[in-house]
């Protein structure tokens, strides 16, 4: 071999060395290029599904759930809202979850109609004191209308303070999505610590609008009794207005908290008119007392029925006995003793009738006899009764005697009564 | 192999950016403007997906189109007689026109300020065409209320639509009130009328029981009276069917007599008498010797 081909074969030998470290470089790269390209895939899937998997959301019983698909809601009619379970959407941006508590009622309490109280009565400390005036800045009232007299004009009002509670219910919850601004929960918040800032002032203005609309038409009388036409029409007053703008809330219940009261400026007068009201009720109880005793006294508890049955035209005597039997009370005292009169004057009829016919026949035979025997008898029992017996010997010649007794005895000596 | 697949994964990436840059949601609860080079383009009010070009050459604004509570202080103002009233009111209102309300007002922040002006100015207005008897009256008739109430919403709804793109929803009266100073008065008439009130009722009381007792009175004497002639024909009877018996004693009156005569003596001397009698009458005579009698042949 020559030098020049040593030469050659030594270059050609380095290329090949090169080309071979290039080649084995080369396939290295091309491994862990490789290698991380299936990893790379293979976390791709992973994302993916991770991706979709995420779009799972369920929804709580209480609620319900829009799905937004790119700010329009999805699907069409009742498929719409989602009830409770679990549901799938695909995840943000494209799909976006609201979900709205329906079913569950929520109250509120209103007290704009209130007068102002300090913290100390608040917890139930009464003040009597009560200032001249009302401030309405500070205290809230009602304007009630005075009684209505035909023919005359009145724009009389009188000032009430009442408080109330509201119930109410999201029933159309996509209506309400759509119509009432309230701001998304922060994180921590849900859905019920927002309707405190958004949707309770809305509730308490409408509420406030129905209640100060329907308390003018009432007078104060139908007031302070809690009507319960107040409350029903303030109901239906504030449903209208919350249907006006689409809400889709419903009013389950409005009613007054407690009552409706006067101010406590006119407490006396109020409470002296409610005393007048409970003494006229005592009068009117006392007189019917005073007049059921009396007719019960007098014919007994149907007296008055009866007395008006008695007065019709055309009474058979069965009637009228039967009537007048079912008096009691004095009525019957007095038609038992007549009653009584009557058969003892028959009776002594009767017995004498009969006794006279008894010794008739005997009398005729005997007629001194009988006299005698009779008359010695009475004379015999009127002695025995007596209480004391005076005989007097008539004067042997023609004087008179004078006779002197003793009268003023002691009235309790005597025979005790004979009873009958 | 890769490459394509590396490729097609860039591809997808600038696509899901690059959409970021050139289109926009409009939510369901959401009214949008576009703007081209800052000045409004078109107005977007139904929700969807859409399409721009990117920032700055168009800019999209977005406004909650739900409705919104606005609530008015309380003010005072003047009834159509001169009578002062306290009022406060409140609005609920939507972004109408989108274009409109941007230029105008802006933001709610803007709107507030813009309607607390409309409603003070709408509400001394309106009422300032009322008279005091049509807000409280004593015949409900007569109460305009909530006519009040609707021709404040006319009013504000035309003047807040052109003006300032607001369409408003509905207006209402949340309190009304009257001055301090007359609340004194108010309370004077108040404690007036219960006073009348009160002997009112006091009179009616009185009147009422006492018709319920003379009306008892009345129908106890009607029915003691009734009785009476019930008693009265009940002893007639007696006396009658008697007097049918004592037509027997006619056999023999005098024998009627004296038996009769016999019973009333006996009757009158049953007790606490005294009597007095000559020792002839029998049988006292008894006392002075035995009789003088003989057997009966």
């Amino acid at each position: 071999m020559t030098d020049k081909e040593i030469e050659e074969n030594s270059e050609k030998f380095d290329v090949n060395q090169g080309q071979e470290e290039l080649d084995v470089a080369n396939k290295s790269l091309t491994e862990a290029l490789g290698v991380s390209f299936s990893i790379l895939k293979i976390i791709m899937v992973i994302l993916v599904i991770l991706f979709i998997g995420s779009g799972v959301f369920s929804v709580q019983s209480e609620e319900q759930a829009l799905v937004l698909r790119l700010g329009k809601i999805r699907g069409v009619g009742e498929s719409r809202l989602l009830g409770p379970g679990f549901h799938w959407a695909f995840p943000e941006p494209i799909d976006e979850i609201v979900r709205i508590p329906v079913k569950k009622v929520q109250s509120l309490g209103i007290d704009s109609f209130w007068y102002f109280m300090t913290e100390e009565e608040k917890l139930g400390k009464v003040s009597r004191y009560a200032p001249a005036t009302m401030n309405p800045i500070k205290d809230g009232y009602c304007l009630t209308r005075n009684d209505s007299i035909s023919g005359v004009e009145g724009t009389d009002y009188n000032i009430v303070h009442s408080k109330w509670q509201l119930t109410y219910r999201i029933d159309n919850p996509e209506r309400f999505f759509r119509n009432i601004y309230y701001r998304a929960p922060n994180p921590g918040e849900d859905f019920f610590d927002v309707t405190a800032d958004m949707v309770e002032p809305l509730l308490r203005s409408m509420s406030a609008d129905a209640i100060v609309t329907t308390m003018v038409k009432y007078s104060i009388d139908e007031a302070i009794v809690s009507n319960p036409d107040i409350p029903d029409n303030v109901e239906s007053l504030l449903q209208q207005k919350l249907d006006q703008i689409d809400s889709g809330i419903t009013v389950v219940e409005m009613q007054i908290a407690g009552k409706i009261t006067w101010p406590r400026q006119v407490d006396d007068a109020f409470q002296a008119s409610n005393k007048a009201s409970q003494e006229k009720q005592k009068l009117i109880t006392e007189a019917k007392a005073y007049s059921e005793k009396m007719l019960n006294e007098a014919g007994g508890p149907d007296a008055e029925q009866i007395l008006v049955a008695l007065k019709a035209e055309d009474l058979s005597e069965e009637q009228r006995k039967s009537l007048l039997s079912r008096l009691s009370g004095s009525s019957q005292e007095q038609i038992a003793r007549a009653r009584a009169y009557r058969t003892k004057v028959v009776e002594t009829a009767k017995a004498s009738a009969e006794y006279l016919h008894e010794i008739l026949p005997e009398y005729r035979e005997r007629p001194r006899l009988v006299l005698q025997k009779i008359y010695q008898d009475a004379i015999e029992e009127v002695l025995n009764n007596a209480e004391e017996k005076i005989f007097i010997q008539p004067a042997i010649s023609g004087k008179s005697k004078e006779l002197r007794i003793l009268i003023n005895r002691d009235p309790l000596i005597g025979k005790p009564k004979k009873s009958e | 192999m890769k490459n394509v697949s590396v490729l097609t994964f860039v591809v997808l990436i600038v696509i899901v950016l690059g959409l970021f840059f050139v289109s926009f949601q409009v939510r369901e609860t959401e009214k949008a403007l576009v703007t081209t080079f800052g000045k409004p383009t078109s107005s977007i009010e139904e929700p969807g997906w859409y399409w721009k070009w990117p920032s700055p050459i168009q800019v999209v604004y977005k406004f909650d189109s739900r409705g919104h509570l606005y609530e008015g202080l309380m003010e005072e103002t003047t009834t159509k007689g001169g009578e002062p009233i306290i009022v406060t009111s409140y609005i609920v209102w939507k972004i109408g026109d989108p274009l409109q309300f941007l230029e105008s007002v802006h933001d709610s922040k803007g709107a507030e300020e813009h309607l607390r002006s409309l409603l003070r100015n709408t509400q001394n207005e309106i009422i300032g065409q009322h008279y005091f008897s049509e807000f409280v009256n004593s015949d409900p008739e007569k109460v305009q209320f909530e006519e009040i109430e609707i021709e404040m919403l006319a009013s504000l709804e035309a003047q807040a639509m052109s003006d300032y793109g607001i369409e408003i929803k509905a207006v209402g009266i949340k309190q009304l009130g009257v001055s301090e100073k007359v609340t004194q008065d108010v309370f004077e008439r108040m404690k007036a009328d219960r006073k009348r009130k009160t002997e009112t009722i006091l009179a009616e009381g009185n009147a009422e029981s006492t018709k319920i007792r003379t009306d008892a009175e009345s129908k106890g004497t009607e029915l003691l009276a009734v009785v009476e002639a019930e008693a009265k024909a009940i002893r007639g009877s007696g006396d009658a069917e008697a007097a049918k018996y004592y037509k027997l004693l006619e056999a023999d009156p005098e024998l009627a007599m004296f038996l009769r005569d016999i019973e009333a003596l006996k009757k009158i001397l049953e007790e606490k008498t005294t009597i007095v009698l000559g020792a002839e009458t029998e049988p006292i005579k008894l006392l002075r010797g035995v009789p003088d009698i003989k057997p009966k042949k």
